[in-house]
């Protein structure tokens, strides 16, 4: 278990995330808008590649070719002096942490990516067992924010009572490293503690609390009718249960949820109330930010006005 | 004809699947393989399992039985990766890490090849900007399935950056360096392999072939069943 | 003791060719016979003809010391000892010296071995000039025993006891002794595949307990502290008080007119008891007694009822604590277990979901001294205790009543409902006369439908390597759902049950039950849930793949009832230290051997029965009771015990009395109450840590002084040998087996076995160096038993000290563990140090 006083709020790399970039910038945007209201000294490196997780996971990229870019981006943190990995995208954090265990157990595979960095002339890549901790310089942003959780319900400028929000951890977030995972990995609640600090009414024991998003990497591409399956199932419990606002903590999620849910609702004929934002949206917002010009929320596909409106953030 | 080289730290030549599957990379040091008690806690927690027919415990005990026709079974390729059945296995195995590496190995022997086409430009894109994107394919259809607004957002992506006081596109300052990680890694040979559909021998191909020379707009085109 | 020549003989055996073929006997004995000494052999000496020639030879020549050169003195040391005892010789005046496993079963070679065989046997022969007669030590036991915890195992434990004469003590924590058997209403028969009273079993037992002229009963006591040793422990025990005195008849009208109602630990944290109660109607003893937690006039509110209403005087509102101290020979602790706390695996929604309960939640509700009074229910019919029910205010939904791990401020927390709480556990802190929870309680109570659809799951934390699991079995639990879906059918035939599981386990005549279980129509599903989950609806549905058909299921649920795993009590864990016995990873005390002393604990004098030791049913725990029972008996009634080993000695002369070595890891050495320093025989191992601390040599260990040792190494030394110091346990017996497994090493290899190695002082090394030795081995036995445990870090410790000591010959010292099975390991260990020892000293040379 990874206990909340260990979350470091100094030199955090905001690793920055390609699904974000490209579909959510507004998440990496509001992140940093929350980290710098809530003291947090961290950096954005342009020098920090891609993790692969999206080629690593499409089986794509060997494991090989994922450790070297993962001991390539461990080098730019510590080059610019903010060691401590701090992921947006809760597969960045999965495979990095992973990497960086195979990277100090595995001294055949380091041998191999340190040869390789030689070979290409790039000797200031070369990793040396320890150099980074898979237990210490890795985190998701939601675990800082979480560390914060204090200020935040001090400096809410925006009360979120009365609304029935629910929480969907992602499952590379608490399912693969689950002994490194703030709380019980078969009951996190970093993002419901949050979210409760801002007033929010938290449905913690929805029925598919634990279930996958669906997006699965290959599978919303190669076998997009199963892959919708699983999203509605996890929609359709939510809408029981009575969930208008559905919080995240990964952009493939989210894509899966918010860009997916009108799909959804046109090919099986159903229709959600629930709307979706990004934990780090979520803080921002409550700490007074711009729905649009911090929060991005004008690249979401399912429309958040109404609800905005409600709320009394528009 | 096989692609061994390239690959073999996700799947080391080994006597048997599960010995494999123990020394490869993609698995953890601790995996409970061998501890299996066919218990189905996995099963049970699977996504896939619940809408398809793929079941991590059968994949499991068809790797124990060392019955190598699993890496032909279509099921291996239903897996989401979400890693339910990594925190529910009562004795730390691993079904999800192990389908990672059947996976490798059926790649290897040229099988599944045309799944990874659809994905295949990422690599050179990764190598080129630092960078992943949604792959041109997948692109396609979520134009399809997005409509208009998407499009339109796509095309207001650098606009609604800057608004966000982000830099303009996602590309990184990576030099040339990540492009020389792939090529050390021997991460285009792979792709050649990929792209060739595992036909050819990789390794007779000419290395001064710089990937453009492979046909990617071919490999983009082939837009294999995307199950709609 | 130096005497004359004439006074010593060697006896040698020649074992029937195992000693004679390989050592020429008659070479021997014309080398020692040149130096004086009468030498005697015989093909059997360990035959009552050999024994008789050893005998009638001491009569006869008026000898005074003997060595015998025979087999390992581990196989006939004994004999041997007995032998020359009844000549009328002191114990000490006899020394073995091994020609078989040490020299004639190792050395090939006719010569070496005949030549190895002489100076083994002048070791011998100079040890013995520095031999002191050795007293036997022979302590008294205390004729008393102890038992700790008063469930069925306690219970069982004393009354063997006490049957077999031993005035017993019995300690319980609680109120009334009965333990966890008490709680649980029924119990199976395999052969009358019938459930029967558990309370009819126990309580003719507890009264049993409570009538014995031989059993003190201690109720409410526990044990504090525990000094001394085996045969004469001395225990604190601290009783509460209950504030009730003897004079109580049980008659009740205190407790019908108590006003507070407390939580129920009996019931599982039902809130259905009185401040002033007994555990349960049959509680042992019958007396009441008053939770001063709770109790109105004990926090300071004037109420008294209690006292109005009795009529015998028996409420003593200035009850004060009690301590007693007293002496016991022997030990038994049966602390007993405690469920897993099944909140830890949140898939499963214990502590969430109102509806699912533990097999002992279960089993109270099934009694009829239960919550329910026997009735089977939904939780959610019969008690409003579901946080997001109970507290309307509560921001918290229907679906969000799980806490949060910020109780101060999020909306989300109720601590009513943390995750370690059932949700029947509700605490209550509250004094409220009536609190409106009874009303509602009995309200509810009235005619709840009975559940149509129960769930078990099984192996809940057990054979689970997740983090909060447990790797082991259980035992229990597959037995125990049987016997409640036995109990079930029977009572409402209408109810479906699951029982989901990995493997039954239905070990011996068991499996007539799990047959007979089967037949009425029980369910199994062969699978571990995934996960239990609330509908909107508040209905509950259990996720298993069914392994044997491969189909996912969805069952719902009315009741989900968890087979939670088996763990050590807090009294275990806490006994355990008290008494400073070894535990196992998860906290069971840790029985000696765990086929040839499943009773015994790593502690002299202590036993250990029940699930104190591991998971087990009652069936077991009542035969392991009996078993520890006998070996207390066994203990007790061995007094005076003779000692077997040798202990440390001090010289009172040269003893100044510093008090360096007080600091025994086993505690042996104090300072009595003259002010001198006291070995305590039943507790010193002899390991000799004492000797290398005291500045003044004034501490020894009999039988194995540094001037017995000097004189052996004299004896053996040649130059250019290896010189082993092998501790006298495991290690031994390792180099026996060496020549056992007919393996071989250089004969300028000369074993010297001590205590331990932690005798062996620095001037001994340069002694031996001094004479020949090239380099001196220590072979440790491994840490893996309890004394070995202690003494080989020490050990360690003590070689690494040396070599540093030495300086330059440093190198010249070595170390190695011995472990029985690798007598190949010991032996190249030998044959490599020799051979390097000879290789240097032909450079020396």
């Amino acid at each position: 278990m990874k206990p909340i006083e260990n979350v470091p709020d100094r030199k955090l790399l905001l690793f920055k995330s390609c699904m974000v970039s490209q579909e959510y910038p507004g998440i990496e945007s509001a992140t940093g808008y929350a980290f710098d209201r809530l003291g947090v000294d961290y950096f954005v490196n342009e020098e920090q590649s891609c993790c692969t997780g999206i080629g690593h996971y499409t089986d794509l990229f060997e494991g090989l070719t994922t450790a070297a870019i993962a001991a390539r981006n461990f080098a730019v943190a510590r080059r610019c002096g903010y060691p401590n990995i701090t992921c947006l995208c809760s597969t960045c954090y999965a495979v990095n942490k992973e990497a960086c265990e195979l990277l100090n157990t595995n001294a055949e595979v380091r041998e191999k990516v340190n040869s390789i960095f030689r070979e290409q002339g790039m000797d200031d890549l070369v990793y040396e067992k320890g150099d980074m901790d898979p237990r210490s310089n890795f985190y998701h942003a939601v675990e800082v924010l979480l560390s914060k959780v204090d200020l935040i319900r001090e400096n809410k400028q925006l009360d979120f009572s009365g609304v029935k929000a629910a929480a969907h951890h992602a499952c590379h977030y608490y399912k693969v490293k689950y002994q490194d995972v703030v709380g019980n990995p078969e009951n996190p609640q970093l993002i419901d503690d949050i979210a409760a600090a801002c007033g929010a009414d938290m449905v913690r024991w929805y029925e598919d609390r634990t279930l996958t998003c669906g997006m699965g990497f290959s599978q919303l591409h190669l076998n997009r009718n199963t892959s919708l399956q699983v999203t509605k199932a996890k929609l359709d419990s939510l809408k029981n249960a009575g969930v208008e606002l559905m919080l995240h903590m990964c952009p493939n999620c989210h894509i899966q949820y918010d860009r997916y849910q009108p799909v959804i609702e046109k090919e099986f004929g159903v229709e959600y109330d629930t709307v979706h934002m990004n934990i780090g949206q979520f803080v921002a917002l409550a700490l007074g930010a711009d729905p649009y010009e911090v929060c991005g929320f004008q690249t979401h596909s399912v429309p958040l006005e109404g609800f905005l409106e409600r709320i009394g953030a528009l | 004809m096989m692609l061994i080289h390239v690959n073999k730290y996700d799947t080391p030549e080994c006597e048997t699947l599960a010995e494999t599957a123990k020394k490869s990379i993609r698995t953890p040091d601790s995996l409970g393989l061998d501890r299996c008690i066919q218990c189905g806690a996995c099963t049970a927690s699977c996504p896939a399992a619940r809408f398809t027919d793929y079941s991590p415990r059968q994949l499991v005990k068809r790797v124990l039985e060392n019955d190598r026709s699993v890496l032909e079974d279509e099921s291996i390729w239903s897996c989401f990766y979400c890693y339910s059945c990594n925190l529910r296995c009562p004795r730390n195995n691993s079904p999800v890490t192990i389908v990672q590496v059947l996976r490798q190995m059926a790649i290897n022997e040229g099988i599944g090849l045309e799944r990874l086409a659809y994905f295949v430009e990422i690599g050179e894109y990764l190598a080129e900007n630092g960078a992943s994107k949604i792959p041109g394919p997948g692109v396609r259809n979520m134009e399809r399935d997005l409509g208009e607004s998407w499009i339109e957002f796509k095309r207001d992506l650098e606009s609604i950056r800057a608004e966000l006081g982000l830099k303009p596109r996602d590309i990184r300052d990576t030099g040339s360096e990540v492009r020389a990680i792939l090529e050390g890694t021997g991460f285009f040979e792979r792709e050649k392999w990929i792209r060739a559909g595992g036909r050819g021998n990789v390794s007779a191909l000419s290395h001064s072939a710089s990937p453009e020379t492979v046909n990617r707009e071919t490999a983009s085109h082939e837009t294999p069943q995307c199950g709609v | 003791m130096i005497v004359p020549p004439e006074k010593t003989a060697v006896f040698i055996c020649h074992c029937s060719g195992n000693i004679s073929e390989h050592v020429d006997i008659k070479a021997v004995k014309a080398a020692l016979k040149a130096e004086g000494i009468s030498v005697f052999d015989y093909e059997y000496l360990c035959s009552s003809p050999g024994q008789d020639l050893i005998k009638s030879k001491i009569e006869e020549k008026g000898l005074e010391k003997v060595v015998i050169g025979s087999c390992t003195p581990s196989k006939h040391g004994l004999l041997f000892k007995k032998c020359v005892r009844e000549a009328g010789l002191n114990r000490a005046m006899l020394e073995i010296a091994n020609l078989r496993e040490q020299c004639a079963w190792v050395h090939p070679d006719t010569a070496e071995a005949t030549e190895k065989a002489i100076t083994l046997l002048r070791g011998k022969l100079k040890r013995l000039d520095r031999g002191e007669p050795l007293q036997d030590i022979k302590v008294d036991i205390f004729p008393r025993a102890l038992v700790i915890g008063g469930g069925i195992a306690g219970i069982t434990a004393a009354l063997n006891l006490a049957d077999n004469g031993v005035s017993t003590y019995l300690v319980e924590k609680d109120s009334s002794i009965g333990g966890q058997m008490a709680k649980i209403g029924k119990i199976f028969s395999p052969d009358k595949l019938a459930e029967e009273c558990a309370m009819c079993s126990l309580s003719p037992l507890m009264n049993e307990v409570a009538a014995h002229p031989k059993i003190t009963l201690l109720t409410r006591t526990e044990v504090e502290a525990v000094r001394g040793s085996a045969g004469k422990f001395k225990v604190m025990l601290r009783t509460r008080p209950g504030y009730v005195r003897d004079t109580c008849t049980a008659c009740g009208r205190c407790n019908r007119v108590c006003p507070v109602l407390v939580e129920n630990e009996f019931n599982c944290g039902h809130k259905d008891k009185k401040a002033i109660s007994m555990r349960f109607s049959q509680s042992i003893p019958k007396t009441y007694s008053i939770d001063p937690d709770h109790c109105l006039q004990l926090n300071g509110v004037p109420c008294g009822k209690c006292a109005e209403a009795c009529r015998t005087e028996a409420i003593d509102f200035g009850q004060q604590e009690e301590v007693l101290e007293l002496n016991f020979g022997a030990i038994i602790a049966a602390t007993g277990f405690k469920e897993y706390d099944a909140s830890l695996k949140p898939q499963y929604g214990y502590g969430i979901f109102e509806n699912v309960l533990t097999q002992m939640e279960l089993a109270r509700m099934l009694g009829i001294n239960g919550p329910t009074k026997g009735k089977l229910a939904r939780l959610s019919d019969t008690c409003n205790l579901d946080a997001g029910n109970s507290n309307p205010g509560n921001s918290t939904t229907d679906f969000s009543n799980a806490p949060t791990t910020d109780p101060s401020n999020a909306p989300t927390t109720d601590p009513s409902n943390s995750p370690t709480n059932a949700p029947i556990n509700a605490p209550t802190n509250d004094f409220t006369p009536n609190s409106p929870e009874s009303s509602s309680l009995k309200e509810k109570l009235s005619d709840p439908p009975v559940p149509g659809r129960i769930v078990m799951i099984q192996c809940v934390g057990s054979r689970d390597e997740k983090a909060g699991g447990i790797p082991y079995c259980s035992r229990y639990c597959c037995m125990a759902a049987l016997k409640h879906a036995s109990l079930i059918r029977k009572k409402y035939p209408d109810t479906e049950i699951t029982i989901c599981y990995i493997d039954m386990r239905a070990f011996g005549f068991y499996e007539n039950y799990y047959r007979a279980v089967q037949e009425m129509g029980v369910s199994f599903v062969r699978g571990r849930p995934a996960e239990v989950i609330r509908k909107s609806d508040k209905s509950l549905i259990v996720r298993v793949e069914d392994t044997l058909n491969q189909k996912i299921l969805e069952l719902p649920a009315d009741l989900v009832v968890l087979s939670a795993a088996m763990l050590p009590s807090t009294g275990t864990r806490v006994i355990a230290g008290v008494l400073n016995v070894s535990q196992d990873e998860t906290g069971f005390i840790k029985e000696r051997h765990s086929k040839l002393k499943p009773v015994d604990s790593s502690v002299d004098g202590i036993f250990v029965c029940g699930t104190a030791q591991g998971p087990k049913d009652i069936t077991d725990t009542i035969a392991q009771a009996g078993l520890a029972a006998a070996r207390a008996r066994a203990f007790i009634a061995d007094s005076p015990k003779v000692l077997e080993h040798e202990l440390a000695r001090i010289n009172q002369l040269t003893c100044t009395r510093c008090g360096d070595c007080l600091s025994c890891p086993f505690d042996a050495l104090s300072f009595s109450e003259s002010g001198r320093v006291v070995v305590d025989p039943l507790v010193c191992t002899g390991c000799g840590y004492c000797t290398e601390i005291c500045e003044k040599g004034a501490v020894q260990v009999a039988g194995f002084t540094k001037s017995q040792l000097k004189s052996e190494i004299e004896g053996v030394l040649e130059a250019g040998d290896l010189l082993g110091f092998v501790n006298s346990g495991i290690s031994s017996l390792t180099c026996d087996n060496i020549g056992n497994s007919v393996l071989s090493y250089p004969s300028n290899v000369k074993l010297v076995k001590v205590s331990t190695c932690l005798v062996v002082d620095k001037e001994l090394i340069m002694h031996a160096f001094r004479h020949g030795a090239a380099s001196v081995l220590f072979v440790e036995d491994p840490p893996d038993n309890p004394r070995a445990e202690v003494i080989f870090p020490l050990a360690l410790r003590h070689f690494e000290k040396l070599k540093e000591e030495l300086g330059a010959d440093g190198s010249r010292l070595h170390f190695k563990k011995a472990y029985v099975p690798n007598t190949k390991g010991l032996a190249g260990t030998f044959t490599s140090l020799a051979r390097e020892g000879e290789m240097n000293g032909d450079m020396v040379r």
